[in-house]
């Protein structure tokens, strides 16, 4: 058991995260442009022990982690895939058609976040 | 109509259509809602596969090799593609992704041979779409007082506009129009041949001479593009959140589709020479065979009836293509493999309204450029080549890391090797019957109009 690894893979893929939603609470109008979305999202890397949650709420980031719905879009990936896609170095339409991301929701959903991370991300 | 990633249906739905993308809530509510059922899933996997362009291919097959040789070929492909299924099943369970075939070759043989192995078959789906608008061309002359060409543009222009708006053809629509253009077809083969048998020369078109052995090899090769785009329910593994059904989809979609295009090809055994052929004057008929079947199930109606079904199974065929293909589009522009304004994603409808756009003027411009029937016979087959390459990649694909199971015996491997070679073969066959120069009717269509 490496539970000091796994507390590592977990913070980083958690500071991923927090990067990604700092980004996005950073731009209103694109929150705005979200209103109606009530996801709560997970994302979970295949090759570490990692898995982190967000729920959003008519857009807004509602709670981080402890989320008690379900997952709505699960997110499974390799850890640095979505740390790179978190801290928004990738965009995650290009892993996804290769097969690096896998998804298990409304494609609506996925759509929606391709395009919250590709208006996020520097061109 | 084969699509590089099938349209994707949508579940639970109280209404044939709905607008997902444009209202978020909307994509939240189907969250909540049953997943599609086997019924679906099978309907789904026909339903890609079976469009207007499959009647004319199938009509050259019958044309080359005719009556129960025709249905020899549609056997051997089916047998060919029931394996492919069991393969397509393993990779969908490793590798459960949307993405489809492209993820699947990516992951087994690395992202440029999959790219290099899919771009064929990419750019054959757009042409097959402009056939597919010629036939609704030609279908739509039939049933209003209008050009072909007119019929082809405001199809393409339409569907374009409905894709744009974010509607999309709900699942429920999906399985019901293919379920009724299944069973008309069906019933109106099995009346031609019951309507034939009374003729004397019944046995003559159903038993004709027997081809030579490269126009055999060729039309099985042609009898593999009738399958494309069963493979596609893959792509449906997000929202079923369970690959065996997906496997299971596979098996039945291909069982499916061999009966019916077996009772079809049976059903254009007994047409008449000359509407399989090139009739001069006679608008088009080779490019609607279908429409001949109709008639010689002796009902005028009917052919109207299938007439209305054949722009039906266009719309969603082409819809479907328009949505994902425009998604890939977008994909490659955000990485700059395209130009980057391709990219642009419109906030509203979450569709990529330039690649939209984009798609829109390259498939108008081939429609128009396909002008020949020499040029649409060479987009069948090498639509054929292009399906048996990517099923060949594919099934090998099934032996290599990370699909194959550890330990798995080496005659898997070397069954493995034979079938995929088979799909090579009988690709390059259709591709060389499509393009051969001695070809009995390289006429232009613009005398059949």
């Amino acid at each position: 058991m490496n539970v000091a690894g796994d507390v590592d893979v977990q913070h980083r893929l958690g500071r991923a995260l927090a990067h990604f939603l700092a980004a996005y609470e950073a731009r209103p109008e694109l929150v705005a442009e979200q209103r109606g979305w009530s996801p709560v999202i997970a994302l979970a890397a295949s090759d570490a022990a990692a898995r982190v949650v967000v729920s959003l709420d008519d857009g807004r980031v509602a709670r981080l982690d402890g989320a008690p719905a379900p997952a709505t879009l699960q997110i499974t990936g390799g850890l640095d895939t979505l740390c790179d896609v978190l801290m928004l170095k990738r965009d995650p339409n290009e892993p996804y058609l290769f097969g690096e991301l896998l998804v298990v929701g409304a494609e609506a959903d996925f759509v929606r976040l391709d395009y919250i991370a590709s208006r996020l991300c520097p061109r | 109509m084969p699509a590089l990633v099938a349209p994707r249906q949508r579940r639970g739905l109280r209404l044939l259509f709905q607008k997902v993308a444009a209202n978020p809530r909307c994509a939240r509510e189907q969250l909540t809602a049953r997943p599609p059922g086997p019924v679906a899933l099978v309907a789904t996997g026909c339903g890609t596969a079976i469009a207007c362009v499959c009647a004319l291919g199938l009509g050259e097959i019958e044309r080359r090799l005719g009556g129960v040789w025709s249905v020899l070929a549609v056997a051997c492909a089916a047998l060919l593609c029931a394996a492919l299924a069991r393969a397509l099943g393993r990779l969908s369970t490793v590798v459960p992704s949307g993405a489809g075939l492209l993820a699947f070759l990516s992951r087994g043989l690395g992202r440029r041979w999959a790219l290099l192995l899919m771009l064929p078959y990419v750019a054959l789906v757009l042409a097959l779409v402009a056939v597919e608008a010629r036939i609704v061309g030609a279908v739509s002359a039939r049933l209003l007082p209008i050009p072909p060409a007119v019929g082809a543009l405001a199809f393409l222009v339409i569907t374009w506009a409905v894709a744009r708006s974010g509607v999309r053809p709900g699942l429920r629509a999906q399985a019901a129009a293919t379920g009724v253009l299944v069973i008309g077809f069906s019933l109106l083969a099995v009346a031609g041949v019951i309507a034939a048998a009374r003729r004397p020369d019944f046995i003559a078109h159903l038993v004709p001479a027997a081809p030579a052995p490269l126009a055999l090899l060729g039309g099985i090769g042609q009898a593999l593009f009738l399958f494309m785009g069963f493979e596609l329910v893959t792509n449906q593994v997000e929202i079923v959140r369970a690959p065996g059904a997906i496997a299971s989809a596979l098996v039945r979609s291909v069982r499916l589709l061999t009966v019916f295009y077996v009772l079809v090809a049976l059903g254009f055994s007994t047409l008449a020479a000359p509407q399989l052929d090139v009739a001069p004057g006679s608008d088009g008929d080779w490019l609607t065979p279908q429409l001949g079947l109709g008639a010689a199930a002796g009902s005028p109606l009917g052919a109207a009836a299938i007439g209305i079904l054949c722009l039906l199974a266009s719309f969603t065929s082409f819809n479907g293509a328009l949505l994902t293909l425009s998604r890939l589009v977008a994909a490659f522009a955000a990485q700059g493999v395209l130009p980057r304004r391709l990219a642009h994603m419109d906030a509203r409808r979450m569709v990529p309204s330039h690649a939209l756009a984009a798609l829109l003027a390259a498939v108008v411009a081939l429609t128009f450029l396909l002008s020949t029937r020499a040029l649409i016979d060479a987009v069948l087959a090498g639509s054929a080549a292009a399906a048996g390459l990517v099923w060949a990649a594919a099934i090998a694909v099934r032996e290599r890391a990370p699909f194959a199971e550890p330990g798995r015996p080496r005659r898997h491997r070397i069954a493995a090797l034979a079938l995929a070679s088979l799909f090579v073969v009988f690709g390059l066959g259709a591709l060389a019957e499509g393009l051969k120069a001695d070809h009995p009717a390289r006429v232009e269509i613009a005398h059949a109009h």
